[in-house]
């Protein structure tokens, strides 16, 4: 091994040339095959390792621990237990009345999913897995739910993942994920479709809340939030990863 | 009192608990997994990430802008498992060998692709666990948390030139355990002093 190239074989596989270097690198690269079978022997070592290396997932209770360390006004002491449950309680009551005498919305499905929310709203504990990392919440599901489904990417949006928990409408079990933006948090639900109706979105408002449904692939999704418009980008980031 | 309401609320001058928690949360995951390899125990690495995030928010009015923050943090917690009771002893322990870190060359290796290729997850595991302390922390954070040079003399607090050249040692060993394990030389296998 001669070549007075080899020594810039790590430097190389760990992109740490710079523009000048690496031109030089790569014309070198395309006649000197010693080198390329040392950087291509460099990225299988690489690529082993970073596979190998991420052994270990931050437990949910640690999620939940730091989650409760940035929200020290979230803490849960026996008085904050008791009072959020009277809030759920009454936050409930007067959805009732308001239902009661506003008369029932033209979705039943969308006035039981707005309950949901407003209870996870209300909840001291509103997700079953804590998590911000969509490739930590989207396995969860797995086996609990009867279908599969992508979630976006919002890194670099003004969306943040607060977690997910399981929901129960009209005796199907579907996912929901909660979402913050800006001060509203967002409640995206998903199930089984039954039938064919509304495949693109449709907007209305119930009971305050702004409820977003559409349908695709297979699968009926609903937006639930109280911000006006806010929330409308979380749509079509949606749609653009769950097929046709 | 006064101050830590303002901490609280994400007012103070530096960066904003809003922007503190968009920027770390992403980390946990990764900082869990880099604390899990450092201490080897799942109750330490969990304590070490929380404390890891306690320092970090009362530090949240020092954070300047234009730092790396994802350094900034892998630093704060290797600076915890350091003064750690396994850090201490770890120190310890590996001191006699730190001299051997500086001294080493980068040396040529023989290209070993295709043993590399049949190394199944569980034993390159094995091999990354059997590297000395100070080889396996810079391997992870270069190929796994994929940091550059500069980030990683920066979490660890060592120049660059140290920094290649743990870089280089721990592939080397680490190589060799594969090439060694995959070739049935089992009692070669014992590369670091790291129990």
């Amino acid at each position: 091994m001669n070549c007075e190239w080899r020594e810039k074989v790590a430097l190389f596989a760990d992109d740490e040339l710079d523009a000048t270097a690496l031109q030089e690198a790569e014309a070198h690269l395309s006649g000197c095959a010693e080198c390329t079978a040392a950087v291509a022997d460099h990225m299988a070592l690489k690529k082993a390792v970073r596979v190998a290396g991420n052994k270990y997932a931050a437990p949910p209770e640690l999620h939940a621990s730091i989650y409760r360390q940035l929200h020290p006004h979230a803490r849960v002491s026996p008085w904050w237990k008791w009072g959020m449950s009277a809030v759920s309680l009454l936050l409930v009551m007067t959805l009732g009345v308001v239902l009661w005498t506003r008369g029932t919305p033209k979705d039943p499905m969308v006035a039981g999913l707005v309950d949901q929310h407003v209870i996870a709203l209300s909840s001291a504990n509103p997700v079953d897995i804590l998590n911000s990392n969509m490739h930590v919440v989207k396995p969860w599901f797995q086996g609990k739910v009867p279908f599969t489904f992508n979630l976006p990417e919002i890194g670099g949006t003004k969306f943040t993942l607060i977690g997910g928990k399981l929901a129960y409408a009209q005796q199907a079990p579907g996912a929901e994920l909660l979402y913050q933006v800006g001060q509203h948090k967002v409640s995206v639900f998903i199930f089984q479709a039954t039938d064919s109706r509304d495949k693109s979105p449709v907007k209305v408002r119930s009971m305050s809340f702004n409820s977003t449904s559409w349908q695709q692939d297979g699968l009926r999704f609903y937006m639930l939030t109280d911000s006006h418009d806010e929330a409308d980008p979380l749509v079509g980031k949606f749609r653009e990863v769950n097929g046709n | 009192m006064q101050v830590f309401q303002r901490l609280v609320e994400g007012t103070l001058s530096g960066i904003s608990r809003q922007e503190f928690e968009k920027l770390a949360l992403p980390l946990l995951d990764p900082l869990y997994n880099f604390a899990r390899w450092m201490s080897g125990d799942p109750d330490e690495a969990r304590d070490l990430v929380q404390e890891t995030f306690a320092k970090a928010l009362k530090a949240t009015n020092s954070f300047r802008e234009g730092t790396n923050f994802r350094a900034w943090m892998f630093r704060i917690l290797r600076n915890t498992f350091l003064t750690s009771r396994t850090g201490l002893e770890r120190r310890h322990t590996e001191q006699e060998s730190e001299q051997g870190f500086e001294d080493s060359v980068v040396t040529q290796e023989t290209p070993e692709l295709a043993l590399i290729r049949r190394a199944d997850t569980e034993l390159v595991q094995q091999g990354i666990a059997s590297l000395q302390h100070g080889f396996q922390e810079v391997l992870i954070l270069a190929d796994l948390e994929e940091m550059k040079y500069q980030e990683i003399a920066a979490v660890l607090d060592i120049p660059i030139g140290t920094v290649m050249s743990r870089l280089a040692r721990a592939r080397k060993q680490l190589r060799q355990f594969l090439v060694d394990a995959l070739q049935g030389r089992p009692g070669d296998r014992k590369l670091g002093a790291k129990s």
